[in-house]
């Protein structure tokens, strides 16, 4: 736990709280302080000579794109066809889903569900469909459902074979593992530029955009299954000479059928935050909806959008979940999925088809719609006028003395001293590696042109994830403690965590109006239900047997909390504040949409003006201060073990 | 490559001939494990070879034959190498040197295709923790084997439901594993490898992870499928009792090597060392050692008019008749007197096996039936 080796093991040395690593942190943080105060506003970060600036690079770069789209041979056979193969098959999907009609589509949707997952969760798919047609967004909806079943596919394609490899062969797990934790490290907005200078703006790029984001939890997950396999059964099932392909026939996937599942409901999750997201590039459909809706600050049609998004997640994320547990009992699955079942599903939908267009109701009619956006928006004004001032002026003070300072310290002190702050508390935290890696990525944010932009993300990173972490323990910690809390918190918690993020902006904006305080709000909702998940888990994994121990020996239950349940869960917790900060700016970027500025901003201004420079330099920053955060607090928990 | 005085030995000896073979057999697992053999390295001990190169030596040049028909058990504690061993005999671990035969044939030699038919028809094992696929029915468990070598449903059905029965598990084939008690699963286990019909049966401490009073119903089920069927087995164990129980020759392993090979009587009669003397100290040598072990020429003036036996009558067995009478048991082979066998020289035994534990500062109460897991750690004093 000492950070200075040279103080480790010497007794008589220097006082503990000299080694301690709080104390070496309050002194980075003096130094820092006192730059600030002395060099104020005088070391601000340089520009590059011309021919060294990133931006520009990319603005050339993008010039080329533009002008050779149609005429380079990688584009015209390499990702023009493979935008025109992806943009066909959503069109494809999409006008399947047409033909079907809403009639159909309910037949066919509410039916699967039924065999896969039984009646209950069949009604709430069915009030899910139902739903989209009410709120008079349909079409909406299908347009991101044919989005969502198209990446889902794909990321499965290229996701469970890549899996089963690195669940095979030792070497190839080795390396792709660098890989897959890039791309999980990377917040989704980052993905959007690079797509859409390859595949230009629309539903391709937010296809692709989709599909990358959503494979590395298919192969991390199918992996895990296949390794997970009782090495018993694969033994036994070798010695009686089954060659490799029978091994992973018969007995591999099989056995991992389960972990698959998981690995197929991860992903569609993940696309399905993804497709809302990628709206920011074109793709249509609902989060399209949402898109719009608040860049016209109009909370009820938002909430429409929003509320149809929440519950075709929680439905997919129910059927799928379903699947993967299916099969337990014996024969349990074959009566319900055999083919006279599909025959008259298959029928049914027909029927349905069949009748709906006697009927002439294919389309959803007009007149069957019901828009809450209004009544939405009353209640929220009434709402606005019942506590806007108490929540404006929570913004205001949260601007002014919190969010403000903290920025004009990052922007304002000398650039070497952030840099080297971040690889001292780097060093701090991990040794010298990290303290590399936090300095080199701070200082790479600066490269690129972006200082100030990252600057200002990274305080309110900061300050959203202070938040997190702190409203996420206390609630977490209540959790552990009180059986009751917990039950009430657990089905709330998984509704929450199946939302796509875009979603939150919703409320986020409804309480704080447009700017960085509503950005900041969405964060913390988003990233509060992991952390209090993992510090719940986290205390309550702590052996029985220890806790006994402390109890018997007369520790008030304070002591219990501050002298053995945290200190045993420590690792869970560093873990809870890893997942927060990562979340939060995940989020943070995201919250560009209301107004927050920063990188996020440089990300969704590139985009819409078709400045690559920008939008792509200001993803990457958003790359360097993810790296840096997650390495620095991925450290402290490893040094936690 | 073999000159015709050689093919002819071969066909001379072939009933002598030993169903398997292994020629200092070595298994080293760690990087460079190859740089190891050959060189005077290999001569140095298990400790000083993991400290220089950080490998471990789990198998030492490790020979021994098993005959047709014969039992022939594996006995160490864990970690001396003996799931490793019979690993290596169908290279489900890859030996680093040293030669498997079976039949004559160097398994070693075998390509992937050459290996798996050996698997599919000739070698089939019984795995301490079953090893079963818990998403398959009983029967679809026990036909496996068939499966994958390519026989029809009806075919491996057939023959699965007739294994199902032999192992007395008739009525349990649409079952799964998991909905069965542990001596049921290894039963399936066995059926398994059965359903093959195997030539060698390798059996990886099968009973171990079941109750005594299973185990021993198990331990006689193998004795008498191993009479009825004419199979070769390979059988491992930490449990003395099991390994005097079922084998017919014993080899005792420990880090890795050979210690003592033969048969429950030379174990318990002449143990080879120390450690081997640990081994067997709470062994009842009454209930292992025969008479024929025991007896020597009359000595002059002995009565010869005592009751008779036969040259394989366990010691135990004489006691009723010594209590008798004074005069020694006369040991016959047909009409041949071999030897006799007197009071005190039984009471010699007695004496020694109740000796043996106050010496080793051991419970005089250790009977090895007891506990298979703890039995020989105790006799060693680990």
């Amino acid at each position: 736990m000492t950070v200075v080796p040279a103080a480790s093991g010497i007794r008589s040395g220097p006082p503990p709280w000299l080694t301690s690593r709080w104390t070496w942190a309050l002194l980075v943080l003096a130094a820092l302080l006192v730059g600030f105060a002395i060099l104020r506003g005088q070391h601000s970060f340089p520009d590059l000579p011309e021919a060294y600036q990133v931006g520009p690079f990319f603005d050339r770069i993008y010039d080329w794109v533009v002008a050779n789209r149609n005429t380079s041979p990688l584009f015209l056979y390499g990702f023009n066809y493979l935008s025109v193969g992806l943009g066909s098959a959503v069109i494809l999907i999409n006008q399947v889903l047409t033909l079907l009609g809403w009639p159909g589509v309910v037949v066919l949707g509410v039916f699967t569900a039924w065999r896969v997952a039984g009646p209950r969760i069949a009604a709430f798919a069915l009030a899910t469909f139902l739903s989209f047609g009410l709120l008079g967004l349909w079409s909406e909806a299908m347009t991101t459902l044919s989005l969502i079943i198209t990446s889902v596919l794909l990321a499965l394609l290229v996701g469970i074979p890549l899996g089963i490899l690195a669940g095979r062969s030792d070497g190839f797990n080795a390396a792709i593992r660098p890989v897959l934790d890039f791309l999980q490290v990377m917040p989704a907005f980052a993905y959007l530029m690079p797509m859409l200078l390859l595949f230009g703006i629309g539903n391709p790029a937010a296809a692709v955009a989709t599909t990358i984001y959503a494979i590395p939890p298919a192969v991390r997950i199918t992996a895990v299954g296949i390794r997970g396999v009782d090495p018993g059964a694969l033994e036994a099932a070798a010695s009686l000479g089954s060659t490799r392909w029978q091994l992973l026939t018969k007995v591999q996937l099989p056995l991992a059928k389960r972990t698959v599942f998981l690995a197929v409901n991860q992903t569609l999750m993940l696309a399905v935050s993804m497709v809302v997201i990628a709206s920011v590039i074109g793709a249509g459909g609902l989060g399209d909806a949402i898109f719009q809706a608040l860049n016209k600050v109009n909370v009820g049609q938002a909430f429409e959008a929003g509320l149809a998004i929440v519950l075709m997640a929680i439905a997919l994320d129910r059927v799928t979940a379903a699947a993967g547990e299916g099969d337990r009992g014996p024969g349990a699955a074959s009566g319900r999925r055999g083919l006279p079942f599909m025959l008259v599903g298959f029928l049914a939908t027909a029927v349905a088809v069949v009748v709906a267009r006697l009927a002439k109701i294919a389309e959803w009619p007009k007149s069957w719609t019901v828009s809450v956006a209004e009544p939405i928006n009353q209640v929220n004004d009434a709402v606005q006028a019942l506590i806007g001032g108490a929540t404006s002026a929570l913004g205001t003070f949260t601007l002014g003395w919190v969010l403000d300072p903290l920025r004009t310290v990052l922007t304002d002190s000398p650039w070497w001293l952030v840099v080297l702050a971040a690889a001292a508390f780097g060093w701090v935290l991990g040794g010298w590696r990290i303290a590399l890696v936090g300095g080199l990525s701070i200082l790479a944010t600066g490269l690129l042109g972006v200082w100030g932009l990252s600057m200002d993300t990274l305080s309110q990173v900061l300050v959203a994830a202070l938040v997190t972490v702190a409203l996420g323990f206390v609630m977490g910690i209540l959790a552990a403690r009180s059986d009751v809390f917990a039950r009430i918190l657990r089905p709330v918690l998984d509704a929450m965590q199946t939302l796509p993020p875009f979603v939150y902006l919703i409320p986020a904006v409804a309480l704080f109006g447009i700017g960085r305080i509503p950005a900041l709000a969405a964060a913390v909702i988003f990233a509060l239900p992991p952390v209090i998940r993992l510090v719940e888990d986290g205390i309550r994994g702590v052996s029985p047997s220890a806790t006994e121990a402390a109890l018997s020996q007369g520790s008030s239950r304070m002591q219990l909390l501050t002298k053995v349940q945290l200190p045993l869960a420590r690792s869970s917790l560093l873990l809870a504040v890893n997942q927060g900060i990562m979340m939060v700016l995940a989020m943070v970027v995201i919250g560009a949409l209301v107004g927050a500025g920063a990188l996020g901003y440089g990300v969704v201004f590139g985009l819409a003006q078709n400045q690559l420079g920008l939008g792509l330099t200001s993803g990457l920053a958003i790359v360097c201060l993810g790296l840096f955060l997650d390495r620095l607090t991925q450290s402290a928990a490893r040094q936690g073990e | 490559m073999s000159s015709p005085s050689t093919e002819e030995t071969e066909r001379e000896t072939a009933e002598s001939r030993p169903k398997i073979a292994v020629h200092n057999l070595w298994k080293i697992f760690g990087k460079n494990a190859d740089s190891i053999l050959g060189t005077d390295s290999e001569n140095l001990d298990h400790e000083t070879i993991r400290e220089r190169t950080g490998c471990t030596v789990a198998v030492r040049d490790v020979s021994f034959d098993v005959a047709p028909g014969e039992i022939f058990v594996v006995m160490g504690l864990s970690g001396s190498g003996k799931s490793t061993l019979v690993r290596c005999l169908t290279r489900l671990i890859e030996p680093t040197g040293g030669q498997v035969l079976l039949d004559g044939e160097d398994i070693g030699k075998a390509d992937a295709h050459a290996l798996r038919e050996l698997r599919r028809n000739k070698i089939a094992m019984v795995f301490q923790h079953f090893g079963l696929l818990p998403n398959r029915k009983v029967i679809d468990n026990v036909a496996y084997g068939l499966e994958v070598r390519g026989a029809g449903k009806d075919e491996r059905y057939a023959k699965a439901r007739q294994m199902i029965e032999m192992v007395g598990l008739s009525g349990y084939e649409d079952s799964r594993p998991g909905q069965l008690s542990g001596g049921m699963q290894q039963r399936v286990g066995l059926a398994r490898a059965l359903a093959v019909e195997p030539e060698v049966l390798l059996f990886d401490e099968p009973f171990s992870a079941l109750d005594p009073l299973i185990r021993r119903d198990m331990q006689n089920e193998v004795i008498r499928l191993q009479r009825e069927l004419d199979v070769t087995a390979v059988f491992i164990t930490h449990d003395l009792s099991e390994a005097l129980k079922l084998g017919d020759r014993i080899a005792i392993m420990r880090d890795g090597e050979l210690v003592q090979m033969g048969t429950p009587e030379e174990l318990v009669g002449s143990p080879a060392d120390d450690y081997v003397r640990d081994f067997v100290a709470d062994v009842a040598r009454t209930d292992v050692l025969t008479v024929s072990w025991l007896m020597r020429a009359p000595a002059e003036g002995e009565p010869l008019d005592g009751p008779v036996t036969a040259p394989r009558t366990v010691v135990r067995d004489i006691v009723p008749l010594l209590a008798k009478g004074t005069a020694p048991v006369r040991v016959m082979a047909g009409d041949r007197l071999l030897g006799v066998v007197g009071r005190t020289d039984v009471l010699r035994i007695i004496a020694e096996d109740q000796e043996d534990p106050e010496q080793n500062d051991l419970p005089a109460t250790a009977a090895p039936t007891a506990d298979a897991d703890t039995g020989p750690d105790r006799a060693t004093g680990v």
